[in-house]
């Protein structure tokens, strides 16, 4: 069980780093020392009960490494009351607490002492930390000739051996080579079920909207959302999108160095639209998508061509449709003015375009204005989307007809 | 399901952690240290397995360190500074592994809480630990420093006397006061990291102030006084009387050593454990 009350930590870190004594001694007779103070955590209230999955998810820097820190009592709190009964675990950092000159025997017993075991609950382990590591003959020979993946799999067998209390994994699945991750992932899912409290800390989402039951979202060292994991995780992706999209539209705005064109017609505007004419920059699989070109001529030009080009991140030109491709004279163009071009089911799949827009003559001798993958769009997955991987969906239908054995016999 | 929790609890009461009802930090580092002596014992026996398993000399060349140690400096001092005393030799070494003791323990744990650094930002363990470790590694190397000592004695004919009986107590002193320096210095080495480099400065000169080397009688009766107040005279002046006069030195003696040494011990355990929560975010 784990309670936090109130729970804040604050760091108190002079505004300046000050490393060395001489400069300390130096400032501190100039009277330049300032102490400035800022809250990790601050009004955490949270409990975590017995055999419970909890997950904290947050941004970097929210404070959920600081939260474990307190749970796991490395940080004593600045305020608050903390109140843990039973035993904490940490998954360790991949070779901490190994002395890299001792044989891997020696280096259980002290990794066990690290962990707070006693040597005589540790010599009851050996054979079986031994065995469940299966290092051969290596598991006497010193730590410094082992592979990182054989550290790894000493570590994991020492923390592991015994089922914990309380586990604290902050990040550690995504340690180590695929089958090693498998193998711990698949240990810890056996604490779960066998009653151990677990406090997740992780990016990945996924993991913990199907391990946890609960989870708190963190942010500048607040509890901004707690509640299910569901819930939280929901809350936490809204957050995300609601920051790229102001990225992306601060991106769209940026200064533009790849810019090039007579601008005898000047685009000067770049947007996107939903069916209701809002801009937006984050797009699901499927959805209405518009591109809206504003432009400006400042002298009158006979049958120009819009056009775009959509690129994927990585680099693949995926399309290039424009106003004379799509057989479309525009005439006399003179002033300010609107080129639209709408998709109705946007067939692009899940990841982040790059789009072109451009304005030239009609036999493409001329470049007005030319704005190089200077845009930005995210595609989203969204549940209607039934195709997946690639950058497109052909939107197509499968069947299937079977023969019949007895159609077979006759062929 | 309830009552199933409640022996839970029950069965983990030895590992209830509450911020509330914590003791006052120096008690508890004091208990959690007891909690974690197995801890203790391993960083001592690794430290010396390492030490001495990668070089068969290892353990031939702590013995011989002080024997040429004292060779080079018997030699220079008796016979080109002409000090006028007599068994210089047992003279210097008495001394010089009461120092080794001291400077490199004081060094040490600096260093060691520098190198656990990692190990005390992931897990709690008593933060004490490795100081603690490091005078109990500065035991090993000073009780194994003993035989060559005892070799050079036999050698000169040195009395081995039955005040050396309290040599025991004597070394204890000088552990407690010891631990107490490193526990102080390598807090201040957290918050500077030019604390090591300074103090080896210190260090230096602090050595050519404590009459290890040469007889306290060179000294003008006038800077007396002033050489009193460095403690580690009073600690020297132990070894010196027990092992090298074959004495037993006076209460008042021990009296003012073990004081010492309970005071440098009581400040620098305080310090360090009122100090030891901001180390996470410090190293």
């Amino acid at each position: 069980m784990i309670q936090l009350e109130d729970v804040g930590v604050r760091y108190r870190l002079p505004s300046e780093k000050i490393p060395t004594l001489k400069e300390y001694v130096i400032r501190a007779l100039r009277g330049q020392i300032k102490q400035q103070t800022f809250w990790a955590l601050q009004n955490i209230n949270l409990e975590v009960y017995p055999g419970e999955v909890f997950g904290i998810v947050g941004p970097n820097g929210a404070g959920k490494s600081t939260l474990l820190k307190v749970v796991s009592r490395v940080l004593r709190p600045t305020k608050g009351r903390v109140r843990v009964v039973g035993k904490v675990a940490p998954l360790l950092e991949l070779g901490a607490g190994f002395d890299f000159e001792l044989t891997g025997r020696e280096n259980i017993f002290l990794n066990g002492a690290i962990l707070g075991f006693s040597k005589r609950e540790m010599e009851k382990r050996i054979d079986r930390i031994v065995e469940f590591a299966g290092l051969g003959d290596f598991i006497d020979a010193p730590l410094r000739t082992y592979s990182s993946g054989m550290v790894a799999r000493l570590g994991f067998a020492v923390a592991t051996d015994e089922r914990p209390e309380i586990l604290v994994v902050d990040e550690i699945l995504s340690v180590g080579d695929a089958e090693f991750q498998t193998r711990s992932f698949e240990r810890i899912q056996s604490f779960q079920a066998q009653g151990t409290t677990i406090l997740l800390v992780t990016h990945d989402i996924a993991r913990v909207e199907t391990m946890c039951q609960r989870a708190i979202f963190l942010s500048h060292g607040q509890i901004v959302a707690a509640g299910s994991a569901a819930q939280v995780v929901d809350r936490y992706l809204g957050r995300i999108r609601q920051q790229e999209e102001t990225r992306l539209a601060e991106a769209q705005t940026a200064e533009q160095p790849w810019r090039w064109g007579n601008r005898k017609i000047e685009i000067t505007k770049v947007e996107f639209l939903d069916e209701h004419g809002q801009p937006k920059n984050i797009f699901q699989t499927g959805e209405y998508f518009a591109l809206r070109i504003e432009y400006q001529a400042h002298e009158p030009i006979d049958s120009p061509v819009f056009g775009m080009a959509i690129h994927h991140n990585d680099g693949t030109h995926l399309t290039g449709p424009n106003t004379q491709f799509a057989g479309l004279d525009l005439g006399r163009v003179e002033g300010k003015g609107w080129v639209l071009y709408e998709v109705d089911r946007l067939p692009l799949l899940e990841g982040l375009y790059k789009v072109s827009v451009a304005v030239h003559n009609a036999s493409d001798s001329e470049m007005y204005d030319d704005h190089d993958r200077q845009y930005q769009v995210r595609v989203i997955r969204s549940e209607n989307t039934n195709e997946r991987y690639g950058y497109l969906t052909l939107n197509g239908r499968w069947s299937l007809t079977r023969c019949t054995p007895i159609q077979n016999y006759r062929v | 399901m309830l009552g199933l929790q409640k022996s839970a609890e029950a069965m983990s009461k030895r590992w209830v952690y509450d911020t509330a009802t914590l003791r006052d930090p120096a008690l508890e580092e004091l208990f959690q240290l007891w909690r974690y002596r197995d801890l203790l014992h391993l960083l001592v026996v690794n430290r010396i397995k390492t030490r001495y398993k990668r070089s068969v000399l290892g353990v031939v060349w702590t013995l011989l360190n002080p024997l040429l140690n004292t060779l080079v400096l018997t030699i220079v001092f008796s016979q080109i500074f002409h000090f006028d005393v007599p068994n210089y030799p047992i003279y210097i070494l008495s001394g010089l592994l009461f120092w080794n003791f001291f400077a490199q323990s004081t060094l040490d744990a600096m260093d060691t809480l520098v190198w656990g650094s990692s190990l005390l930002k992931r897990i709690y363990i008593p933060r004490t630990i490795f100081a603690v470790a490091v005078v109990g590694n500065g035991l090993v190397n000073y009780l194994l420093a003993l035989i060559p000592l005892g070799v050079i004695m036999l050698v000169l004919r040195h009395p081995f006397t039955l005040n050396l009986a309290a040599l025991p107590l004597a070394i204890l002193i000088l552990a407690t006061f010891t631990l107490g320096m490193g526990l102080l210095l390598s807090t201040l080495a957290v918050f500077f990291v030019d604390l090591v480099y300074i103090f080896n400065v210190l260090l230096l000169v602090w050595f050519y102030l404590t009459p290890i080397i040469y007889p306290l009688s060179i000294l003008p009766e006038r800077f007396l006084p002033l050489f009193r107040l460095n403690p580690l005279l009073h600690l020297l002046q132990l070894f010196r009387r027990i092992i090298y006069e074959g004495t037993m030195p006076s209460l008042s003696l021990w009296g003012a050593a073990f004081l010492l040494a309970l005071v440098a011990l009581g400040i620098g355990w305080i310090v360090f454990t009122r100090k030891a929560d901001e180390f996470a975010y410090r190293i």
